[in-house]
């Protein structure tokens, strides 16, 4: 996804502090501060996809965050490449919902 | 009454109850989930009891720090229900200091509206939500609270999952009881015991 939109920031928010497997909403919402204006979230199974629903609600900011719930690897890369091409999340929202 | 302490109390108990029954949880959710309830539960309430150490002015402050201690620290669906449930009873607490049976009533019961809420399920499921919810739905002080638990806990053994990992399993998650509704059943215990 890096070669094929470059220019679009990726956070990995996944697995605990100390590496092990799971989801912890506080690095979730880590990776949401660190986009510049809008987020979009995808996740895999289960407690990701509950953690990424926490981290939407619990983030107070000004960013547009929206999750996305669907396969995470398809998603991540229509995504990115409509994102590479200027769409906000909004409409990546859209494109998604159409895949 | 349910003091800070008590709360503290609690969930020191809660936690050593976790740890006695991490295997067990473990075994359930192998047999209808990914295997990693008991290590995630026991994970969780270890970071729980060592923010006890701090001083709380009210039990709503105590009751926040612990749902985001569990939050962060759980790792699977455990984390963000138990979490939820622990914040949103927090307003419910709010100030007070000690809680009687009907304030830790209706603090319990916004916690288990929250982890509907979060994980999408409704009683009949196969859940933690077959313990908490019918559990609370007709408490009485003079319940006694063990067995009413340890019977709901029984209950899930038949059910067949519709919600979670487990419903991967289908009719297969019969015969085993759901490992979310046992160690909702520990926490729940361990805080009535504080009430009474």
């Amino acid at each position: 996804m890096k070669e094929m939109a470059p220019s679009v920031p990726i956070h990995l928010a996944s697995g605990l502090e100390d590496g092990s497997i799971g989801t912890d909403v506080t690095r979730i919402l880590e990776a949401i501060e660190a986009v510049d204006k809008e987020a979009l979230i995808l996740s895999d199974i289960g407690s990701a996809t509950m953690n990424a629903e926490l981290a939407v609600d619990m983030y107070e900011g000004e960013k547009t965050v929206q999750f996305y719930d669907g396969p995470i690897v398809e998603s991540a890369f229509v995504a990115s490449v409509s994102a590479g091409n200027g769409m906000d999340v909004a409409q990546i929202v859209e494109q998604l919902k159409m895949a | 009454m349910l003091t800070i302490e008590g709360f503290k109390q609690a969930l020191r108990h809660a936690q050593s109850e976790i740890e006695a029954n991490k295997d067990t949880l473990t075994d359930l959710d192998r047999a209808i989930g990914d295997g990693d309830h008991g290590i995630n539960m026991s994970r969780g309430f270890e970071a729980v009891v060592a923010v006890l150490d701090d001083d709380y002015a009210t039990l709503g402050d105590l009751s926040k720090k612990v749902g985001m201690t569990l939050m962060s620290k759980v790792g699977g669906a455990a984390g963000p229900l138990y979490g939820s449930a622990f914040v949103k009873a927090a307003p419910k607490f709010g100030d007070a200091t000690e809680a009687d049976f009907n304030l830790v009533k209706e603090a319990l019961v916004e916690a288990a509206t929250a982890i509907k809420a979060r994980g999408k399920s409704e009683v009949g499921q196969k859940t933690m939500v077959d313990v908490w919810d019918p559990f609370l739905s007709d408490l009485n002080e003079s319940d006694d609270f063990d067995a009413k638990l340890d019977q709901l806990v029984g209950a899930t053994e038949d059910m067949v999952a519709t919600k979670g990992r487990a419903s991967y399993f289908g009719e297969n998650s019969r015969g085993t009881v759901d490992p979310g509704a046992l160690s909702s059943s520990i926490v729940l215990k361990a805080i009535m015991k504080e009430v009474e």
